[in-house]
């Protein structure tokens, strides 16, 4: 559950606004959806490995939960990461505000919401979300009633918590609804664009080009080596601090033989 | 491999799926939100179901 809220957390909030709503005589839509979504003013912080990180503090010390925090981590920074693959990117590094982007797909969500699904799912951005689909369906196991009762029921007290007042069978049917959803709406929004719309398939780097896609300006060779040296600061903590856990197993191990 | 009894459960989803891409595709408002998704398949996959159970 908290993988899931985290992957959804980053626009949970902000979407609507994006893309605009209309209610009674108003219509409510950021002037600038882009600066909005993934910008600084705005609240592009959402995307940012920071961000995850500051949530996944308060599940540890608020509800006392590891698996929360670590779970919700997992999902933010999942989207998070997999955002910097369209040409707009994220504030990964927030504070700091450049946008990394890998410009594997294009940014459309300021055409609004129909363009912008009809876009994602006529470029890149379609396949990289069936590679997961695939994955999924090769996982096939971790959907089965025995694998939801034998470790995901029993590793979040969430469930156990909500089972008493919904049954096991309805949990169950909750706990696939994510990659039901998943799948269905990239199946629903392929046959939308593809077949009922005839919008054109444009599988190349950046695509699809046909839609007017915004762009986050490319990295200088400075800020190219910042972010490398945070990438390898990162990298150093992970490597340091496994070797320091793997030495106290150890020095564990020795202490009780 | 998964069981017979596995695959008829998969069969279900499918069919679940099947519906809610049909009516996604001529309405789309029924695709954004995972809160309707998760609403929907609770009802055929589990409310439905039960129901049925209960009266025959």
């Amino acid at each position: 559950m908290p993988l899931l809220l985290g992957s959804y957390a980053p626009d949970l909030m902000s979407k609507w606004f994006v893309y605009g709503i209309h209610i009674g005589g108003w219509d409510l839509k950021a002037s600038d959806p882009v600066q909005f979504h993934r910008g600084w003013p705005g609240v592009g912080f959402t995307h940012s490995l920071l961000y995850g990180v500051v949530i996944a503090f308060l599940f540890w010390r608020v509800l006392g939960s590891k698996t929360w925090a670590v779970s919700f981590l997992i999902g933010q920074w999942a989207h998070a990461i997999t955002d910097t693959g369209d040409t707009v990117g994220t504030m990964l590094f927030f504070p700091w505000t450049i946008h990394i982007h890998f410009g594997a797909w294009a940014y459309a969500g300021q055409t609004g919401r129909l363009t912008d699904a009809a876009a994602y799912f006529s470029g890149p951005g379609a396949l990289w979300d069936l590679v997961w689909i695939v994955y999924g369906i090769f996982s096939w196991r971790v959907l089965t009633r025995s694998y939801f009762e034998r470790h995901v029921f029993t590793a979040d007290a969430f469930w156990g918590r909500a089972n008493r007042i919904v049954p096991m069978a309805a949990l169950l049917v909750a706990y696939r609804a994510a990659f039901f959803y998943g799948t269905s709406r990239w199946i629903a929004w392929s046959l939308w664009a593809h077949v009922v719309h005839h919008y054109p398939y444009d599988l190349s780097w950046g695509g699809p080009h046909w839609v007017n896609a915004e762009h986050s300006p490319s990295l200088t060779w400075l800020q190219l080596v910042g972010v490398g040296a945070i990438v390898a600061t990162g990298a150093a903590v992970v490597f340091v601090s496994r070797l320091e856990f793997g030495r106290r197993s150890w020095a564990a191990i020795r202490s009780r033989t | 491999m998964p069981s017979k009894r596995q695959l008829t459960v998969a069969a279900g989803y499918v069919a679940a799926s099947a519906v809610y891409v049909a009516v996604g595709v001529w309405y789309t408002d029924f695709l954004f939100s995972f809160f309707v998704g998760l609403a929907y398949l609770l009802l055929v996959a589990w409310l439905v179901p039960l129901c049925v159970r209960r009266i025959f």
